[in-house]
């Protein structure tokens, strides 16, 4: 009974420490806030400036120098291994910001949550980042996204979405996000043109597709868009497995042996694969074992980077078949920000591989910088300040690591409708590089760029 | 018969709710400690007023109401389910169909005195009619059986997107507002901050209130279903359904209404999710959900009311004080001084090359993820629990309350 007495006791003391800590960190908060706001000629006066401080809310702290930002990652879900450079991409440019003087002194700090692309953390984690960040760097997935767009627009909150899906670019179905490079629909059709051209040149006839696809706004947006396409450029569709693709539950196995058959059978030349990277490659292992040798390609998450590993049993096939999209520039690009980039990682994360998502992290960061620094000037730091100073921002440009956006005017004026398009390299991968070729830089089809947008390609329902 | 807590002459005083006077002083407090909580008024519980700290307990309140209905089944009656997410599913878009406003989707608008019952009804329903398979097997065999309806589920879900919005796509569920028909506007609302009754409340507060009064009532209805016939052909089925069957108790019957009746609570605890979560997916009415109601039940002290709330406190709370804990090693290792930042340290990751058994940045190196860490965690309680205390946090607590009854003279 004596030792286990201790045991309570210490368990008591350590609830009490915890709950003491945490109080505590609630009364500076908001202490920092109150003389800030009150006081504006406070002691702690960024340097640079002479102006008046913003005015601030919730998550900037003139007393730490600190301007918090909140992220709603996938780090260990079916997008993890994609999400993590991406998170790795913010936390460089952040810091290369914070060194060259932050915002006028202030610097960022992210506050990372791990989702694991379940909707119920998600919503769970902007409960308890929304009192604390003044905007969030990405929110990943789009039901997910999607289940916290009511309480963005309720709580005047700005979020970058890491999520293709074409109803970001709607005003009707979103205010306070701020969406980037072609939405699934336009990416699809932007792909279909460009290998339905190259295939005629090369062989004198159109080609024959099959369209294959994972259910919900991302599979469905990017199948709806294919299928636009092949009716647009004439193409037969010969075999149609649109959101049939069931992305296995944890614990069990992905049987790809229907779409195998349907593809196989079907003799398509263009395969139209979007699914997640781990289907996939199942769907992509099964047809090459049968000796199917069409073209192959999918909206840009279904590639893994992975696929042309040194030890993976796809890499000869997939690098033969396999022709990329992608919303930013690959590591290897001649951009001027990706060589950028590729600096600043060498001084800051001199271990790190190279990686093609780093740029998204990149083009994320630099959204919301441009609409934090926006805000500040505005003199207007709080949340609903940065959200207003990002819905004025024009021409937010990249360095060519992604195409200039525009969150100004008429949806369908400022509609993303720019694809790059890359080829697998196992030798460069080989070389230290992150194995992929541009073979088309930014381009925009004849498809996309008659497109009328009234709305998401896909509604994603009630 | 002051002074003698424990001599009964009555049966009725032997079966009463809260039998002694301590137990009647202890519950009162609890009560206005939880309904104190969104005031402020306790010193040194002030942050779980801060409204995330308040949906984290709002979200114990709903597992609560979801794990004593597994309790009932599995505790009392002795039916190991895995299936219990299925049947919260179930609730959740019955809840969807009746509730939500009428448009792509299935949704009918009807007000949440309609909806929310009407969960737990179509839940009961479904449970009467899968459980003449369940209940002609036991243990391991009614285990795979259960888990073929998380599976089934599975696919029905994902199969029927006018009421579930279809896979990885989801739908919107009713929000908490009281209406009494379908008029405009509610006459009140739990998803808007403003005054009740005088007192400003924001929309977290009066959500946790209302929560707070349906998981009394429903401990309420689990302790008299305990306490009464029911509950007692329940427990003589539990500890050996051969027995209780010679005696005169319908096994098949009892073995029935114990699933219907989880199967209620089941129903609407996975509306009232989907209600406080807004968006879900098919997908989220998986094996794990399923075991987390597990864990509840078995971390709690299988068979106890009071162990199942404790259960459902530690469950969904610990991963947030886990959570929490890290992120302040992490900020106190990035400061660098002193002996806590060096023990951290060791235990956290901080940098892909840094190593750790927390990685604060999941994927870039080694080291578990926080969440990883909390499922390890929840597998080695409910092994620990299983072995060295099956009462569960129940059984510590009645250890406790024991030690200090015969306080000073423990020996």
């Amino acid at each position: 009974m004596r030792k286990n007495r201790a045991v309570y006791l210490l368990l008591a003391l350590a609830l009490v420490a915890a709950a003491c800590g945490d109080s505590a960190g609630d009364t500076t908060t908001t202490a920092a806030v109150a003389t800030t706001t009150t006081a504006p000629a406070a002691t702690t006066a960024p340097p640079e400036t002479t102006m008046a401080l913003p005015a601030v809310d919730i998550g900037v702290d003139f007393e730490a120098g600190k301007i918090y930002v909140g992220m709603l990652s996938d780090l260990t879900g079916p997008f993890g291994p994609l999400v993590t450079p991406i998170v790795d991409g913010h936390s460089v440019y952040w810091e290369n910001v914070n060194a060259n003087g932050g915002i006028n002194g202030l610097e960022v700090e992210l506050v990372v949550k791990d989702t694991q692309y379940i909707p119920d953390n998600h919503v769970q984690f902007y409960g308890e980042l929304k009192e604390e960040v003044v905007a969030f760097g990405h929110s990943t997935g789009s039901p997910h996204t999607m289940a916290i767009r009511e309480a963005l627009e309720a709580d005047g909150i700005l979020a970058v979405p890491l999520t293709w899906y074409s109803g970001w670019s709607d005003p009707a179905l979103n205010s306070n996000l701020v969406p980037h490079g072609a939405p699934y629909c336009i990416e699809a059709m932007n792909v279909l043109e460009y290998l339905s051209k190259k295939f005629e040149a090369d062989n004198g006839a159109k080609p024959s597709l099959a369209i294959v696809s994972v259910p919900g706004d991302y599979g469905l947006d990017s199948a709806i868009g294919a299928a636009l396409a092949a009716a647009a450029l004439g193409l037969e569709v010969v075999y149609d497995g649109t959101g049939k693709v069931i992305p296995p539950a944890a614990g069990t196995t992905f049987d790809p042996t229907e779409f195998v058959t349907g593809i196989v059978g079907s003799q398509a030349d263009i395969a139209f694969v979007t699914a997640t990277p781990g289907t996939f490659s199942g769907i992509y292992g099964g047809s090459l074992a049968q000796g199917f040798e069409g073209i192959w390609s999918g909206a840009a998450p279904s590639w893994n980077p992975a696929f042309i590993g040194p030890d993976s049993p796809i890499r000869g096939g997939i690098a033969r078949d396999f022709w990329g999209s992608a919303y930013i520039s690959p590591w290897s690009s001649d951009a001027p920000g990706m060589k950028e980039l590729r600096d600043l990682f060498a001084e800051l994360r001199p271990d790190a591989p190279a990686h093609d998502y780093y740029g998204e992290g990149f083009v994320e960061a630099s959204i919301l910088h441009a609409a934090l620094q926006k805000a500040y000037d505005n003199g207007d730091l709080t949340q609903a300040g940065v959200v207003a100073a990002a819905k004025s921002l024009e021409n937010v440009d990249f360095g060519g690591i992604g195409p200039a956006e525009t969150y100004v005017g008429e949806p369908n004026d400022r509609l993303q409708r720019q694809s790059l398009m890359f080829r697998p390299d196992p030798a460069d991968l080989d070389a230290g590089g992150s194995g992929t070729t541009v073979v088309e830089d930014f381009f925009t089809s004849d498809i996309a760029a008659a497109y009328e947008f009234t709305g998401a390609c896909y509604k994603l329902e009630g | 018969m002051r002074g003698r807590p424990l001599l009964f002459t009555k049966y009725t005083a032997d079966q009463a709710l809260l039998p002694t006077g301590t137990k009647k002083v202890m519950a009162a407090i609890f009560v206005a400690l939880l309904v104190s909580i969104p005031f402020d008024l306790i010193p040194g519980l002030g942050f779980l007023a801060a409204n995330d700290w308040l949906k984290t307990l709002t979200r114990v309140f709903i597992f609560a109401i979801g794990a004593l209905g597994l309790n009932i089944l599995t505790g009392l009656a002795g039916q190991v389910s895995l299936g219990h997410a299925f049947f919260m599913g179930i609730g959740a878009y019955a809840a969807a169909v009746l509730g939500a406003a009428p448009g792509a989707l299935w949704g009918l608008g009807l007000p949440i005195w309609i909806w929310l019952p009407a969960a737990g009804l179509v839940a009961a329903l479904v449970g009467v009619i899968v459980a003449p398979t369940a209940v002609r097997v036991r243990g391991l065999y009614l285990g795979i059986v259960t888990l073929a309806l998380v599976v089934i589920g599975g696919w029905l879900f994902r199969n029927t997107e006018s009421a579930t919005g279809g896979s990885q796509a989801g739908r919107n569920f009713p929000p908490f507002e009281l209406r009494l028909w379908q008029e405009e506007k509610p006459f009140l609302s739990f998803a808007e901050d403003g005054p009740w009754f005088g007192i400003d409340l924001s929309a977290e507060a009066k959500t946790y209130f209302f929560l707070l009064v349906l998981v009394a009532v429903f401990t309420l209805v689990a302790k008299n279903i305990q306490r009464t016939r029911v509950g007692r052909a329940f427990q003589a089925i539990r500890d050996r359904d051969v027995a209780a069957e010679i005696m005169g108790v319908d096994e098949f019957r009892y073995k029935m209404l114990a699933f219907a009746i989880s199967s209620f609570f089941a129903g609407v605890a996975g509306a009232l999710l989907a209600s406080f979560v807004g968006r879900m997916i098919p997908e989220s009415w998986d094996l794990a959900l399923s075991v987390q109601l597990i864990a509840i039940v078995l971390i709690g002290g299988a068979g106890t009311v009071s162990g199942t709330l404790m259960g459902a406190g530690f469950v969904v709370i610990v991963p947030r004080f886990v959570q929490e804990l890290t992120d302040l090693l992490k900020e106190t290792i990035e400061e660098g001084e002193g002996v806590l930042a060096r023990i951290g340290d060791v235990f956290i990751a901080t940098s892909g090359s840094d190593g750790g058994i927390i990685n604060t940045l999941p994927g870039s190196g080694p080291g578990l993820s926080v969440f990883q860490l909390n499922l390890v965690l929840f597998g080695l309680l409910i092994i620990a629990f299983l072995i060295f205390e099956p009462l569960g946090l129940y059984g510590i607590w009645l250890r406790i309350r024991n030690y200090w009854k015969g306080w000073p003279f423990t020996y």
